[in-house]
């Protein structure tokens, strides 16, 4: 063969294989049911993919087919009515036509006139004998019997009878359509030819290597697939790990630091008075539960007390220090830092909730995760800040300017405004150095940089989420289907 | 950062610079500016008070853009004025001053020194509490001679805004003002005021007479502040005073405050300083020479003179931020620019080996691993409601926030069974069986003290959730992990009994597992099975060493 291949489907070489099996290559679609053991209307549909692939040709032909009439049927349940004269004849030898019209009623003259055309009676001075032997005639009438069958079973039963079962109006003729199938050349060397056209390659096909008899079909490779809905990490906290990643790849250490604060750490080593408006009950959260116990920090309460009152000129109360509130900035994690006294050059950063006194909306949480680095060393200048800001914002893809601030605890105090793909302006960073008070509270002998920036607006930006809730939701689908494209 | 409205004529007339330099200009001297319904918005940081009107705006303006520089002292004379002070136990201090030929000019202008007035009582003045400034026509003020003291609250006096005479007290506890500030210096029925002749000119720190009202035409002001602290009300004094004096033509009078700590007021006087070039350049990371740092802070509005190696600085009095050599390196650097300073990598710092925490470390794999056994991470805010504490049975457990926004954010969860049931709750739609966790912090009380931990917690819903399906992910996290933990029966308010176990490491109950109690799940309003595992990560950490 001339390199021609014909891709069938795994049914239709299973019937091809079949055919060969069978010995089936010619016949009739009723036949071929018969000999392969698949029903007829399968076996149709198939050998028509096989013609239009050339395998086989199929004519169309009607084949005429015996039914038998309401009479045949009558026969066939009652027996014939000269079977039923041959049967009185074998018992009594002869009988007058007056006895058997008793026996046969009207059908006595059929059965006289039948039994006389076969050969198988006489009749003689008014009596109706037999004329054969009573096994011929019992033949003659089983094989006129089983010809009545064939006919109920729709099979032509072949001449003399078909024609004498029709002119006695016992069977009729009814047409039937049929395909008759005949294969093109030999079943056994087309089949060498034949690549079964497979789905899926299998374990199996590999295993037993019959992958090579297969024809794998092509699929429409740009149709959507179903859709995946996968188990997936939180992508605010892939971004905080992001931010985590950079801070570590820049050599900062990370240290973490209590919820529940003293305002000595969040607010008076930070340099803020305690009158000042920062503190007031609208900006922060405090807890219900007794004040800490201040006994632990003697050292620092005394250089905190004596710093407040000569700078703020005011009384300094270890009480309102010593009150417990939710942190409302990580920086007192750095305060607790510095107030370790750390041997420079020192490089910490922490990322914890921080907690303000604000009603949920669209661009507010009332808490929400903050960065606090700290850097510094014997040495250690403004422009150094300026530096390790620029940095983190190169290594978090975007520009930075900055601008002039005021902070309590810082000074000289920035902020740094980073600039969005789109554009936009975001107030990112405040920083500065930690001012001479606050390092004379915690006893440090070189300068310290610090700077914030709150986690969730930049991640807002970074996924492109305009309302500041949508970072908490509660959709699980949500966050199983989220995009992360960022701009890095 | 309070934010000021100025009228752009007001500024034009006051910098001659137009809006756009302004704009920039004010950029570097920490204030942000925006444009809204025919006004110009400034941001002004906290502590630059002496630039919440337009005059101090213009000065520090034409300063950095090389118009005018240094200070002087504003012309003073004698008022004739004087104002006794007596006995005020609640609000003890009182300074004054005059301004002659203010001359308020345009509704413009006395908006703005209203607008002055009353940032400086939110800032510096702590909501009036510390301080309050009383601006009053000098030329409707009955007497020279004033008297600060306690008076009656029956007393009566015809408030601002209003035509007919008061009792304080009605105004205490009827008036707008009275009803935010009258309880601040009250001592019962008393009130202190400031008397002029018989009247009452002011009662500090609520409202003002109606008879010293400004008006468009007055040109002569009197200004009394009064304080808890004689520095704040100097303080405060000295800055409204530089700013109105900058007024051409005007002139300040003196006032004599009749008093133990007394005499004449205002007290315009710089504080000086003196620094070397290295004090400023050791901060910045610069090297200006003195001669430089000396030209850039006199367009920073200070006098400087210098001596050898030093530079004394006079420091305006109304610069109440200026304190230490650090301050005067900041005003150099937003004299230069923070975007021309230029920056330095510190280099050094680079060498040091970044570290995660501990509980970082932890945290990372453990997301990793439950990721992988199909498990879907959640994040939700500590915050919770009571509510839900409740259903859960760890309203004793718990800390309570004591002045919360919302109720539903009152609460600290004592648990994160608080925050994941509520995520579970809100997904009962979705195909089961369901996988989430959740690690962040939690909040309770134990021993009577405060336990502030992070935690992890893992939760399967299904049709018939149980306790099994859960135990295999936790044993498998730990032993992927290496932990070494043991288990035991347990009791937990929100877990069924018998169906709840408590995961040991190094003899410590670091967690527990359990199938949630049909009653909790039907008080949350979740109507599938749920099983629950929550550890601490921060005793595990502890522990696992």
């Amino acid at each position: 063969m001339s390199g021609i291949v014909y891709i069938v489907s795994e049914s239709e070489y299973r019937v091809l294989r079949l055919m060969i099996e069978k010995g089936f290559s010619t016949g009739s679609i009723r036949q071929a049911s018969h000999i392969l053991g698949i029903d007829k209307s399968s076996l149709a549909s198939i050998f028509m993919l096989l013609r239009d692939k050339g395998l086989v040709d199929i004519k169309e032909v009607s084949i005429k087919k015996p039914k038998l009439t309401d009479k045949g049927l009558d026969v066939l349940s009652k027996g014939f009515p000269e079977e039923k004269l041959i049967n009185i004849l074998i018992e009594s030898g002869e009988a007058s036509i007056a006895d058997l019209s008793r026996s046969l009623g009207p059908e006595t003259s059929i059965a006289i006139g039948q039994a006389r055309r076969k050969g198988l009676v006489i009749i003689e001075k008014g009596l109706v004998k037999l004329n054969v032997s009573a096994g011929e005639a019992l033949e003659i009438i089983n094989s006129l019997k089983k010809a009545l069958e064939d006919c109920s079973r729709g099979v032509n039963p072949g001449e003399p009878y078909y024609s004498e079962l029709r002119d006695r109006g016992l069977i009729a003729e009814i047409e039937e359509r049929d395909l008759y199938i005949e294969v093109r050349g030999d079943l056994r060397s087309i089949i060498e030819t034949v690549r079964v056209e497979a789905s899926r390659l299998t374990h199996s096909m590999l295993k037993s290597g019959t992958w090579r008899m297969y024809k794998f079909r092509a699929y429409d490779v740009t149709l959507e697939p179903p859709e995946i809905l996968p188990a997936r990490l939180h992508f605010l906290r892939e971004f905080i790990e992001v931010v985590r990643d950079i801070f570590k790849e820049m050599g900062f250490k990370e240290v973490t630091g209590p919820i529940v604060e003293l305002e000595l750490f969040n607010f008076d080593i930070l340099f803020q008075a305690q009158d000042h408006p920062a503190r007031e009950i609208h900006d922060s959260l405090w807890v219900k539960a007794e004040p800490a116990d201040l006994r632990g920090y003697m050292d620092l309460i005394d250089r905190v007390s004596r710093v407040h009152e000569s700078n703020w000129g005011y009384r300094w109360s270890p009480d309102i220090a010593a009150r417990l509130m939710l942190r409302s900035q990580t920086t007192a994690v750095s305060a607790r830092v510095i107030v370790s006294r750390p041997k420079p050059p020192i490089r910490f950063y922490t990322i914890g909730r921080v907690y303000r006194h604000d009603s949920v909306d669209a661009t507010h949480l009332p808490e929400f995760h903050q960065l606090d680095g700290i850097e510094g060393y014997p040495g250690y200048t403004f422009r150094d800040l300026l530096g390790t800001l620029r940095d983190i914002s190169e290594r978090l893809g975007l520009e930075v300017k900055f601008k002039p601030a005021y902070f309590p605890f810082t000074e000289p105090s920035v902020e740094g405004y980073v600039r969005l793909p789109n554009g936009r302006w975001l107030e990112l960073y405040g920083a500065g150095l930690f001012r001479p008070e606050v390092l004379e509270m915690a006893d440090v002998d070189y300068p310290i940089g610090a700077w914030g920036f709150g986690i969730e607006r930049l991640a807002a930006a970074y996924y492109n989420i305009q309302d500041i809730r949508l970072l908490y939701t509660t959709n699980i689908e949500m966050i199983r289907r989220f995009n992360v494209k960022g701009w890095v | 950062m309070p934010v000021l409205r100025f009228r752009p004529e007001r500024l034009y007339e006051l910098t001659g610079i137009d809006l756009e330099l302004l704009r920039e200009l004010l950029f570097k001297l920490k204030c942000e500016v925006e444009e809204s319904e025919g006004y110009i918005a400034v941001e002004v940081n906290a502590d630059r008070p002496d630039m919440f009107i337009g005059e101090g705006l213009a000065r520090a303006v034409k300063g950095i853009q090389g118009l005018e520089e240094g200070w002087v002292k504003p012309r003073t004379i004698d008022s004739g004025l004087s104002l006794r002070v007596e006995d005020v136990p609640s609000r003890p201090y009182i300074v004054a001053a005059i301004v002659y030929d203010v001359n308020i000019d345009s509704e413009a202008y006395l908006e703005e020194l209203i607008q002055f007035q009353e940032k400086l009582h939110e800032g510096l003045g702590r909501s009036r509490r510390r301080a309050a400034v009383g601006l009053h026509d000098l030329d409707k003020i009955p007497s020279k001679n004033l008297s600060y003291r306690m008076v009656s609250v029956d007393d009566e006096f015809i408030p601002l805004g209003y035509s007919k005479p008061m009792k304080i007290r009605d105004v205490l506890e009827r008036d707008e003002k009275g009803l935010a500030y009258g309880k601040i210096s009250r001592l019962g029925d008393r009130h202190p005021a400031i008397i002029s002749g018989d009247e009452i000119i002011t009662i500090p720190p609520v409202l003002n007479s109606n008879i010293t009202r400004l008006d468009v035409g007055t040109r002569n002001l009197f200004i009394d502040v009064t304080s808890t602290s004689l520095e704040t009300a100097e303080a405060i004094l000295n800055i409204i005073v530089s700013n109105l004096a900058e007024r051409s033509r005007a002139i300040v009078g003196l006032v004599r405050i009749n008093s133990p700590w007394g005499g004449y007021y205002p007290r315009l006087e710089p504080r000086a300083m003196s620094i070397k070039a290295n004090d400023v350049n050791s901060i910045l990371g610069t090297s200006y020479s003195l001669e430089d740092i000396a030209t850039m802070l006199r367009r920073m509005r200070y006098n400087v003179y210098i001596r050898g190696d030093y530079a004394i600085i006079e420091i305006p009095p109304y610069r109440i931020d200026v304190s230490k050599p650090i301050d005067i390196a900041e005003d150099v650097a937003i004299y230069v620019g923070y975007e021309s300073i230029g920056f330095e990598k510190p280099v050094m710092l680079y060498a040091k080996r970044g570290e995660y925490s501990r509980l970082s470390r932890l945290v990372k794999i453990i997301r990793t691993i439950l990721v992988g056994m199909n498990f879907t991470e959640v994040m939700q805010l500590s915050l919770v409601s009571p509510t839900i504490v409740d259903a859960l049975g760890f309203r004793d457990y718990s800390v309570e926030v004591l002045n919360p926004v919302q109720v539903d954010y009152s609460i600290l969860r004592p648990t994160l069974a608080a925050t994941i049931l509520k995520v579970l709750r809100e997904n009962t739609h979705m195909s089961k069986p369901l996988k989430i966790f959740e690690i962040g912090p939690v909040v309770y009380r134990s021993n009577g003290g405060i336990i502030d931990e992070e935690c992890l917690a893992i939760a399967l819903m299904d049709e018939d959730a149980s306790y099994e399906q859960l135990q295999a992910v936790v044993y498998t996290l730990l032993r992927t992990l290496g932990v070494t933990f043991t288990v035991r029966k347990a009791i937990r308010p929100h877990t069924m009994d018998g169906r709840t176990a408590e995961i040991l490491v190094g003899g410590v109950a670091v967690g527990y597992i359990g199938e949630v109690k049909p009653e909790v799940l039907e008080a949350i309003g979740l109507d599938y099975p749920v099983v629950l595992a929550e550890i601490s990560l921060n005793k595990m950490v502890e522990k696992a060493d």
